[in-house]
Order: C-alpha cells, then structure tokens, then sequence
C-alpha cells in the first residue's frame, strides 16, 4: 500500500537517481550506527554496561515489581477505553443529530476537552476538585482524565468515520425505506466503524501512554513503579530502557491486532 | 395506479427541475421515463416514493394523497430498484433481499425463504446467496437489487436507470429477464433511462421528456416512431437520421429487412409479432 502511494507520488528514480539514494543510505547508516556506538562507549565509560546492572531485570521480584506496573497500566487503559469510546460514538451522533441543542452540547464538549492538556484536567482532580471536597480514588483520579480527553478526541475520529460512509449507502437505505435511525444503526455504522478501526487502536496506543500520567496521582502503572524502582536502585538507565521496551512491545502488539482485523474485515465485504 | 397532477419541482437558489408535469400510469402498466440529463426523469420518478417531495401539485396512488402518508412506510410499500444497485455491502446477498420484508415484520424464516424463491426469480444461483455483493459481477448485483426491490412483493417497482452501469451484453440479457419477469409478475413499473432504445424495449409507454420535465410525447414506442410529435422527438428517437428507417430487400425469394446501412436486421413475416402487450 505504501509501495503504491510512493509510486503514484514519484516518478520511479533513473540509474543516477539510485545511485544517489544508495550513497545517502550507506551514508545515514553509517551517521547512525556511530552515533549508537558513541553512546554506548558513553555508557561504558560511566559504567552503565556493567552487567550486575542489568542481570537484575531478570530477577523474579524485579519482574513482579514492574508486572504490578504493567498490570496497572493495562487496568487503567482498559477501562477508560471501554468508557470513551462508546461515550465518543455517542459524542459524534450528538454533534451530527438534528437537534441544535444536542449539536451545541457535543461542540462545546469536544472542542474543550480536545484543546485542553490532559495533565491540566489530572490536576484539577488532583488539586482543584479535592478544595471542593469532591475527592476520588487514585485509579479513577487518573481514568475520569482520560476518559474525558479521549471521548473529545475519538468523537471526532468516528464522526470522520460516519461522514465518509459514501453518500449513496444513506440514499439507499432511505429508498429502500429504511428510517434515518435504521439506517444509521444497521448501514452508516457497521461501515463507520470498519472504516475507522485503524485510527481507533491508535487512539488506544495513545491512551497506554497516557496513562504514564499516573506518576502525577501516584497510580501505581508501570511508569510509575519505574520511577520507584529508580529510587530505591539508582539504575536510572537501565530501568526506562526496560520500562520503554514494554511500551513499544503492547503498542506494536497493539497495532499488529488493529492490522489483522482490519484485514480479516476487508476480507468479508468491501463497500462496492 | 399513479397520478400526476401539476407537479412543480423547484429548488431553493431557483433551479427549476420539474415545471409543471401531470401523467396518469394505469396499474400493471410499465412506463418509461426518458430525456437526457437535466430532464427531471429522475426528480420525477423519485417524487412516488417522497425521496423528493414537489414544491407544489400532487401525487396520489390509487387514490390516497402521497404527501399524506408516512414517508417511510410508503417506501417499503414500494421496490426500488437503483443504478449500480445500491446493495449495502456489508450484508450477505439474503440479507440484502430480506431487509425490508424483516422491517415489514415478516418472520426471517420466512423472508429467508421467499428470498430463495426470488433468488430463482432473477435467475441467481441460490448458491450465492451467502456471498457479500463485492464477490459479484456487476449483472449478478444488479440481480440482487431487483430481487430486493421484489422481496416485499410490492404493487409497484421503481427502476432508476438500473442497466446502465453494466456492459451492453449483460444489460440486454438483463432487459430480457425484466421483460420475462414483467410478463409474469405485472407489477406497475416506473423506469427511468436516458436509453431510447430501452425505453422502446421495455415501455408500455414511453414518456419523453424535455429539460424541465416538459412532456414532449407520451405514447407505445408504435405510436411514437408512427408520428414523432415535433422535430425534438424526431431527432431524439433518430428518426430525423433515419435510423429508424428500415427497407425491405429482396433476396433469394424473402423479404429481408435492412437497416440505414444496409445491414441485414430480419426477415419480414407474412403476419406480426406473436407477443402480447399488457395494456
């Protein structure tokens, strides 16, 4: 697919052309491999590939340590995904519904919470909500945040969606007599939904890296017991490169499971 | 039946689609709208199920003023059949076919089994029926539509140029099977094309229509290339080039018919044609 979008955009290169691009790759590959090698002489010489300090992560209470992190962290996504996204899909049909009032409700909404720092809304339930004695649990302190900055953000993902169903499925499902509801339950939206999969993981890669706002309300998700574990062990490093390590290993799970469900979709029904 | 009474299409900014049409389509007939683009053959067509409702005049079918009633159920009360068929792609073949009859409230077993039957009707393969309509060829989702469009068994069939999007032969083999089917089901059918000659193939009547939905001849494909009504239905019809002009040769003791250019279309028969027309 990228192959295709690159050979509508450029015209394939000549024999100069490649000899050029072959140069600059040898020469980018070179620039970065000596760019990781200074910096792991920068780590040996400060002593940071000492293996006893890294044998550690191999230790079963080391592991559990960061699992209990892991397992918060995956709790935590978990449950304000399950919350934002039905509540976005709800967003986007309110700001596409008939009534002006629903429509006004759903644009301030979205446009609030989307424009806003999620950081800011951790601390008003922090710092701003607790002066008013509306205090909650430190889990919820951090997935009300994230549900509501997500929402804003998938509302307008499935509102994309629904917006690019084509035109001729609404006509159809009008003529053949089905009611604007019907034919938004049973036509817009199983299209909607198929088309927009893609984006909706990653709205979930970005909701896994929110939930690194733990440490702000002291959640304990795997950011957080990272940060702890550097505390009491020192081997600031070492950690984060694990820690970071997870992170991309779910987010690129994550995003293989969005690849072959979509394609498993395509598979059954293209929009003629 | 369906009748016209000065119908007047206007949009908002002033476009005039429709100026002032009044037709009456007896039941069981099948007329055919046709004009070129900017004719409001299809504003018109789409004016008897309310997906366009007229600025002024009425609509009333078998008596009962159209903009009386329910928009929606009006529309499951009557089949549509649209070009490029129109099927909803995420939905097998007999989902297609049975969703009205389902929102109708016919029992799925039911509406599953009619729609093995008219399956056979429009001459599909039942086989295909748990196929998406992406795994068909354009004549089989044609197919589809028109079963669908049967599938509430409804009095009349609305057809908004559903041939033209496939190839001349699979649309003539289509033509055929509607014709069969007309024979068998005499529905009253609204088809609208910009195809003179499937108008002339598939109309009762014929109803040629000017830009702005003036009528410029309503009568049998007969009665029309008998006495084109004005130099406009003359050239529309081809007859001013005489393309509708044909000679009788002959040849080795028959009478064979030849066209404009001389190419052979028939022999001549001694009687006319067996067929009968619904009236």
């Amino acid at each position: 697919m990228s192959n295709s979008a690159t050979q509508v955009l450029f015209d394939a290169p000549g024999p100069k052309g490649r000899r050029r691009i072959l140069l600059l790759s040898i020469l980018s590959v070179l620039a970065i491999a000596g760019l990781l090698a200074a910096g792991l002489w920068q780590f040996h010489a400060n002593g940071q590939l000492d293996p006893n300090k890294w044998v550690v992560y191999l230790r079963a209470d080391y592991l559990a340590f960061l699992g209990q992190g892991l397992w918060g962290t995956l709790k935590v996504t978990a449950a304000a995904a399950v919350v934002a996204f039905p509540f976005g899909l709800l967003l986007a049909l309110a700001r596409l519904s008939r009534s002006s009032l629903l429509r006004a409700i759903a644009i301030t909404w979205i446009e609030f919470f989307r424009g806003i720092p999620m950081l800011l809304v951790v601390y008003a339930f922090l710092l701003a909500l607790p002066a008013f004695g509306v205090t909650f649990p430190r889990f919820w302190m951090l997935v009300i945040p994230m549900i509501l900055v997500s929402s804003a953000a998938t509302a307008e993902v499935f509102r994309a969606g629904i917006k690019a169903v084509d035109r001729g499925q609404h006509e159809a499902a009008a003529a053949i007599g089905l009611s604007r509801r019907d034919a938004m339950a049973s036509v817009v939206l199983p299209q909607a939904v198929r088309l927009v999969l893609p984006s909706l993981i990653l709205a979930l890669v970005t909701l896994l890296k929110d939930s690194t706002l733990g440490y702000v309300v002291s959640y304990n998700e795997l950011q957080f017991q990272g940060k702890t574990l550097v505390s009491i062990t020192r081997y600031l490093v070492q950690t984060y490169l694990v820690v970071s390590v997870i992170y991309i290993v779910i987010n690129l799970l994550l995003t293989r499971i969005a690849l072959a469900l979509d394609a498993r979709m395509k598979a059954r029904a293209v929009a003629s | 039946m369906i009748g016209f009474e000065n119908v007047r299409k206007e949009y908002p900014g002033g476009t005039v689609a429709v100026e002032d049409f009044s037709l009456e389509i007896a039941s069981h007939e099948s007329v055919v709208l046709v004009g070129s683009s900017g004719s409001g053959k299809t504003t018109l067509m789409r004016m008897i199920n309310r997906m366009v409702e007229p600025t002024s005049g009425r609509i009333h079918i078998d008596g009962d003023d159209i903009a009386e009633l329910n928009p929606v159920q009006l529309r499951r009360s009557i089949g549509y059949v649209m070009q490029a068929s129109g099927l909803l792609p995420h939905r097998t073949v007999l989902d297609n076919i049975t969703t009205v009859p389902v929102l109708r409230g016919t029992g799925r077993r039911e509406a599953r089994t009619r729609a093995q039957e008219l399956m056979e009707t429009v001459g599909l393969d039942p086989a295909l029926a748990a196929r998406y309509p992406s795994q068909l060829s354009g004549g089989q989702q044609q197919r589809v539509g028109v079963a669908r469009g049967l599938a509430a068994d409804p009095n009349i069939l609305l057809m908004d140029e559903p041939f033209g999007a496939v190839d001349p032969i699979v649309r003539s083999e289509l033509q055929r099977e509607l014709q069969r089917l007309q024979h068998e089901l005499r529905k009253t059918i609204v088809f609208v094309t910009h195809d003179i000659d499937e108008a002339f193939l598939l109309g009762d009547r014929v109803v040629i229509l000017k830009p702005g939905g003036i009528i410029a001849q309503v009568g049998t494909p007969q009665e029309i290339l008998a006495d084109p009504a004005d130099d406009f239905v003359a050239s529309f019809v081809g007859a001013d080039r005489g393309a509708r002009t044909l000679h009788v040769e002959r040849v080795d003791g028959r009478d064979v018919v030849v066209d404009a250019d001389g190419r052979a279309a028939g022999v001549l028969a001694a009687d006319g044609p067996a067929q009968e027309r619904p009236s």
